[in-house]
């Protein structure tokens, strides 16, 4: 798309400050701009963190006590006809998707193998695909009762969908290396479902 | 089978991280998700009071929040990252619904007579020192806006505001609401930019 087709409007738009037909115009352009599709997320960074940017007070005990009588009182919040329900839809859902993967050549799930050698670990992926734009895999040490360690091991993939990750640090006690995809920079604590658990064994 | 008492349990699942609890939150486990209220509703609390400007109307927001999020246990949606995130960005879109349903803007200006000075905490704990530091950061950045950016983006974000109405209440021609939000947030990202890469680049 041509830079000039841009309108500038992607910080009142991350703000919710475009009117509604300007803000479904916008939506329509951003379908076909990537570079204001890169505007937009750098934005909308900005303004999550703007979120906290307030003046911080204690939640009223009254608050917590009301949202606590409420869930120790209805402690099984979904009816049993609705988790069937709920997974009756996904059945149909997982078929409608094995029929259409049916269609095209199977795609292998992700694999991961550990190998441990003086207390340090080297781990193998395959078929995994890139992480998303601006983001990237992290390798987080599990050790049982604790929260997962996060490593200085940040790795990509290759085309193939491979990649051989030295993982640093100590692995006495570590159970698991988990594999999940982080903002560019690793987090401090996972912010996603793991895509790898690999036992150290 | 053994069981440990409440307040050990708790403890121990105060040292889980966010993801963790809300797998146990998915099991209808609520002490977990009293772990994950303790941890968030802070924050929650005065964002929503931030953009309300009334108590009671924040905490209806906060408790339909952590509602939901129970509700929804595991399946609250990712795509925001974190939990925090969630929360946030959930009050956040209920504090602007609620907007879109009053018409008086009058409702929405900031005066409240009920005291909240009880509510600011006297000991924080570790992690909350370091949340409201980071809060405090960025109110900083924020502030170090030229005011009539920082007004503009504070009336759209936390007000609910369209760049129209803006312009309407400020006097200013219609495209200069859009330039100074963009300015604004332009700066904003290079001095959280600057801040985020000082500090290992974790978020």
């Amino acid at each position: 798309m041509n830079r000039d087709d841009c309108t500038g409007d992607a910080a009142a738009y991350v703000l919710g400050a475009l009117e509604p037909d300007e803000a479904e115009r916008y939506r329509r352009h951003l379908d076909g701009c990537a570079a204001c599709r890169d505007e937009v997320a750098g934005m909308r960074r900005v303004t999550d963190t703007l979120l906290v940017a307030v003046p911080q007070y204690r939640a009223p005990a009254g608050l917590r006590r009301r949202v606590m009588h409420t869930i120790h009182a209805r402690p099984h919040r979904r009816s049993k006809p609705a988790r069937l329900a709920i997974t009756a839809a996904a059945v149909a859902a997982s078929l409608a998707a094995a029929i259409i993967f049916a269609q095209r050549p199977a795609p292998a799930g992700p694999a991961a193998q550990v190998r441990t050698a003086g207390g340090h670990a080297e781990l193998s992926v395959q078929h995994l695909a890139p992480p998303a734009p601006g983001r990237i895999y992290e390798v987080w040490l599990e050790r049982p009762h604790a929260a997962p360690a996060p490593t200085a091991a940040l790795f990509t993939v290759n085309r193939a969908g491979a990649a051989d990750v030295a993982v640093p640090g100590d692995l006495r006690g570590v159970r698991m290396l988990l594999v999940t995809e982080e903002p560019a920079g690793g987090s401090r604590v996972p912010t996603g479902r793991p895509v790898i658990v690999a036992p150290t064994n | 089978m053994f069981r440990a008492p409440f307040s050990f349990r708790a403890a121990q699942l105060r040292a889980l991280t966010d993801e963790a609890l809300m797998e146990r939150v998915d099991q209808a486990d609520a002490v977990a998700f009293e772990v994950i209220f303790d941890r968030h509703a802070g924050a929650a609390f005065s964002l929503a009071y931030r953009m309300c400007g009334r108590r009671s109307a924040a905490e209806d927001i906060v408790q339909e929040t952590f509602l939901s999020l129970w509700r929804r246990g595991g399946r609250y949606e990712r795509a925001r990252g974190s939990v925090r995130s969630w929360v946030l960005g959930a009050v956040h879109n209920k504090a602007i619904d609620s907007f879109r349903h009053q018409t008086a803007t009058a409702a929405r200006d900031f005066s409240d007579d009920e005291a909240l000075g009880e509510l600011v905490a006297p000991d924080l704990t570790d992690g909350e020192v370091e949340r409201r530091d980071e809060a405090r950061q960025i109110r900083g950045a924020l502030g170090g806006l030229p005011t009539e950016q920082r007004r503009v983006i504070e009336l759209a974000y936390f007000g609910g505001f369209s760049h129209t109405e803006i312009a309407d209440m400020l006097e200013l021609p219609a495209g200069t609401v859009k330039g100074r939000m963009r300015l604004g947030l332009i700066k904003l990202r290079l001095s959280l930019g600057d801040r985020q890469s000082a500090a290992g680049g974790v978020r």
